[in-house]
């Protein structure tokens, strides 16, 4: 293959499709962090007093934790203090309908492609966009409102079912839990809250776009979606951000909770801005993802294409508390440039035949470093329980790296953990095949990628799935292995 | 770090490290003196691992330290029946006997043409001695701890173009009065061309005293030179054993390994290091632990895929009884200039006590991209449908569970290349399958 070097370059130098910077009037709160600051997003928000306390305890929990050191990339030193805890759109009133939001807003989800719009209403996604950190525009609400569904911003919820957010927020991910979860608790400025009622299978995906725009405006978001007993959802988390030179934090916390019978289904596609060619720029994507299956037969399915973001760097893990739930695992992670994805899952078997399915996909390009990190763990009551993991990886071009540390723990002999993984790049006698029969090899390594991830991709509902494969033919185009 | 003030063994080194380094350096090289005096600093700063540290994140060393160790080898007859009990039935060898780590010339046949053995206390002086032994500065832990007070241990030279016309058996009895900590230290050097096969048996006798071995070895593959090391674990429950073996590879050498742990010592920890540092080389790692009791065998494993064109392959199998733990972390490790490497794992475990545990965790880490690389591993226990088969043909419950361990153990027993050791390990295996389980 004598033109891989020139086409490998190619995909290195690929400019950043979604970069460019929306000029909207923001309402900053300048860098730092302090007690004061909490006070001052909790004050701003108008949140209770539980609350408050709850944050200030996450703050806490922070300064006494440190920055790990067991990831296998070197964690760049991220000054706390330079970042700025708040940001929101000055223009604060509520819309009502699309007309009276600012068009400038509405052309930028349009050059994303998100057709914030009847359309999209017609297509039966109910949007709820986060702009920075305040939920701007919320369609559907009416008609999820008849089911009795819940769907709005964290914040909303925090003000209109303080019962149900101070149930359950912090259950699945103390703010003690890691340091950018504590983070997270102590200066979250919005997010996402979902309920469904017993027995309600939700009528269509709900969705989030997140974007970060402001400079230096760390994002995050908290996410808590409650899945009552019997009920069905699925969610959409998808997010593009523009191009930028400094580095951007985003530590985000995502709680799920599924009750007897329930089941989640958690999707993200995941573009954030990944740095220039030399690896300047780009966000960390430090997230903390966690679900729990909390009564018998529950599922919670996390399905992730993580194509952007300098680090990115979360487990999305689940607990299968309850007998017969099931966790489910598909990732697909390319990382091209010096981007660095240290991602994985982790499944915890506690109650009677819990089941739990891995797929991992990953594909390292350039200088890209991709590691699949999971944890097993099966506990002496989970009689019968039974895992399946697969983590394969793809090499293109000889300065980039896959890594595999999976760790398997059983307390029970009577579970059945299989893991599998395998390393290799693709197959020139693959490439020679397809290039004999007259397709070129830019296409043939699309080909043979798109077979790679297909796997995981058939795991995302429709409109996302199609998303996420022009994603990653924008990501790998003109890629031979 | 730990808080060392609580584990009296870490006082009794770091108070007797003066005593004890001139007793054993008084003889030795300036450099050799930097090196312990090294290693201890490293060690008293490390002191020993906590479950805090990666690589013992399974392994609890804590009920284990509170005992109290001599660190000084005491004089005592030679234990003949212990180290006859290690002799394999026909099996047609040179055998050596080492007790408590120092040769004992008393014993043993005469030895293979073209190896040359001295103990590690007079190799001191060997040139080669001074080329091979460590240079790891980083060393902490157990190996820091074994190169600041090591006494002896064997040294091996093969020299080249040797093919000795009979394997090497070295018997390691270990035998004790009162609670010791021993540090045998060995060097192993297969010269180019030069082919030998080890086998190695660890024996204890039984009793109240506990013995801790914590054991190095440094063995170097010269270019084109074969090693078959086949190492077998069955030390009773009051020892403990911390090995660690590096094999440094050079180009187109073959090692294979082969490591048995049988039932018996409450700690096993095998550390076992493959460093491929020139091309066209080739590993074979086997495995098979059998656990009992409340035994805790761990075994650690890296491939080191320095060069090009290298092909390792690894295989551990593990049978859990009662309520043992077994550890298996395998470590393949692919550099950027390793093209070419082909490297496969697999690590199985068969899972029989209700209370028996098992972490596993096979890790690949690949900087090249023109390379074939795997890891399996599994948790499981017997199948039904076998069993039933079995049954069904009238065998009996646990005659039929001991078939079907006896299967899974095949595997890696039938890798063995002498029929007389694969006789005596099947052997082993049969003392201590469980009857009723």
């Amino acid at each position: 293959m004598g033109n891989d070097n020139e086409i490998i370059d190619n995909i290195a130098n690929k400019e950043y499709e979604f970069g460019f910077v929306t000029d909207i009037e923001m309402d900053i709160l300048p860098a730092g962090l302090n007690e004061d600051t909490i006070r001052y997003i909790s004050e701003k928000k108008k949140e209770p007093e539980w609350l408050l306390e709850w944050r200030l305890k996450g703050f806490q929990a922070f300064r006494k934790q440190k920055l790990p050191e067991w990831q296998n990339f070197t964690l760049p030193s991220i000054d706390f203090q330079k970042i700025s805890y708040y940001a929101a759109p000055r223009n604060k009133k509520k819309y009502n309908s699309l007309d009276e939001v600012d068009p400038e807003l509405l052309a930028t989800f349009e050059k994303l492609g998100i057709p914030l719009s009847e359309q999209k209403a017609l297509a039966g996604v109910a949007v709820d966009a986060v702009f920075d950190s305040i939920s701007v525009a919320t369609t559907y609400k009416e008609k999820l409102k008849e089911l009795g569904i819940i769907f709005c911003s964290f914040g909303e919820a925090v003000q209109e079912h303080p019962e149900l957010v101070k149930k359950y927020v912090g259950s699945v991910v103390p703010y003690s839990d890691n340091i950018f979860a504590a983070l997270n608790a102590a200066v979250f400025s919005d997010g996402s809250f979902v309920y469904i009622p017993k027995g309600v299978r939700c009528p269509m995906e709900l969705s989030t776009y997140f974007r970060i725009n402001t400079e230096n405006t760390g994002q995050f978001e908290r996410t808590l979606i409650i899945a009552d007993e019997g009920s069905y959802v699925s969610y959409l988390e998808g997010c593009t951000a523009p191009m930028r030179d400094e580095n951007q934090l985003h530590a985000a916390v995502v709680e799920l909770i599924a009750m007897g019978n329930a089941e989640i289904k958690y999707s993200t596609v995941q573009n954030w801005y990944p740095g220039d060619k030399d690896g300047k720029g780009g966000i960390y994507n430090f997230v903390t993802k966690r679900g729990i299956c909390k009564g018998d037969n529950a599922k919670i399915s996390w399905t992730q294409v993580e194509t952007g973001s300098a680090i990115t760097w979360k487990y999305p893990s689940v607990i299968l508390q309850g007998d017969n739930s099931t966790g489910e695992f598909y990732s697909v992670a390319v990382t091209r440039n010096k981007q660095i994805a240290d991602t994985g899952t982790k499944m915890h078997h506690i109650g009677r035949n819990t089941r739990s399915r891995i797929i991992s996909k990953g594909i390292s390009a350039g200088e890209g470093q991709n590691s699949y990190r999971g944890l097993v763990q099966i506990g002496p009551k989970a009689d019968e329980a039974r895992n399946f993991t697969q983590c394969d990886s793809l090499l293109i071009g000889d300065r980039c790296g896959a890594h595999t540390f999976p760790y398997i723990e059983s307390k029970n002999n009577s579970a059945t953990v299989e893991h599998e993984a395998t390393t290799s790049k693709i197959g020139e006698d693959q490439i020679f095949y397809l290039n004999a029969r007259g397709i070129d090899s830019e296409k043939a390594v699309a080909l043979i990628i798109n077979g790679y991830v297909r796997e995981v991709l058939n795991q995302l509902p429709m409109e996302f799935a199609v998303e996420a494969q022009k994603l990653l033919s924008i990501t790998l185009e003109g890629s031979v292995g | 770090m730990n808080s060392p003030s609580e584990v009296t063994l870490y006082d009794e080194v770091i108070n007797g490290f003066e005593k004890l380094a001139n007793q054993a350096s008084s003889d030795e090289t300036s450099d050799l003196r930097r090196i312990r005096k090294q290693a201890f600093e490293n060690f008293r700063q490390s002191g020993f691992p906590t479950i805090r540290n990666e690589d013992w994140k399974y392994t609890n060393l804590t009920r284990f330290l509170k005992d109290e160790y001599a660190l000084n080898v005491p004089n005592l007859p030679v234990p003949t029946r212990l180290i006859d009990t290690a002799r394999i039935a026909d099996f047609d060898c040179y055998t050596i006997a080492l007790v408590n780590g120092v040769w004992d010339k008393t014993l043993g046949s005469t030895l293979p043409q073209g190896v040359e053995l001295l103990p590690m206390a007079e190799a001191k002086q060997d040139p080669a001695f001074a080329e091979w032994f460590t240079q790891n500065h980083n060393d902490r832990f157990f190996t820091a701890l074994n190169t600041a007070l090591f006494a002896d241990g064997l040294f091996i030279r093969v020299k080249a173009a040797a093919l000795p016309d009979k394997p090497l058996h070295i018997i390691h009895a270990y035998t004790a009065g009162t609670n010791l900590m021993v540090q045998p230290r060995h060097i192993w050097l297969v010269n180019e061309r030069a082919e030998l096969s080890i086998v190695e048996s660890i024996v204890s006798e039984k009793g109240q005293t506990h013995i801790w071995v914590n054991s190095l070895t440094e063995i170097v593959m010269h270019r084109d030179a074969k090693l078959d090391h086949t190492t077998i674990q069955s030390a009773p429950a009051n020892v403990r054993l911390v090995n660690h073996t590096t094999v440094r590879q050079k180009k187109q050498s073959l090692y294979n390994n082969y490591t048995f742990t049988l039932p018996g010592a409450d700690l096993v920890r095998n550390d076992l290091q493959a460093r491929l540092e020139e091309d066209h080389t080739e590993t074979h790692l086997y495995g098979l632990y059998l656990a009992a009791d409340r035994q805790l065998v761990d075994n650690h494993t890296l491939v080191d895929h320095q060069k090009p064109n290298c092909f390792s392959n690894e295989l551990y199998k593990g049978v859990l009884l009662e309520q043992s733990t077994g550890v298996f972390n395998g470590k393949v490790y692919v550099h950027q200039d390793a093209q070419k490497t082909n490297a496969f794992q697999q690590n199985n475990n068969l899972v029989i006590g209700k209370k028996a545990t098992i972490d596993s965790k096979p890790e690949l880490e690949i900087y090249a991209d023109d390379v074939k690389c795997s890891h399996g591993s599994t948790v499981g226990q017997f199948s039904e449908e076998a069993l039933f088969y079995l049954r069904a043909r009238g065998i009996g419950e646990a005659a039929a569970k001991a078939l079907l361990i006896n299967a899974f153990a095949f595997d890696v027993t039938e890798k063995i290349k002498h029929a007389a050791v694969e006789t005596h390990i099947n052997r082993l295996i049969g003392q201590h399958i469980p009857v009723t389980q």
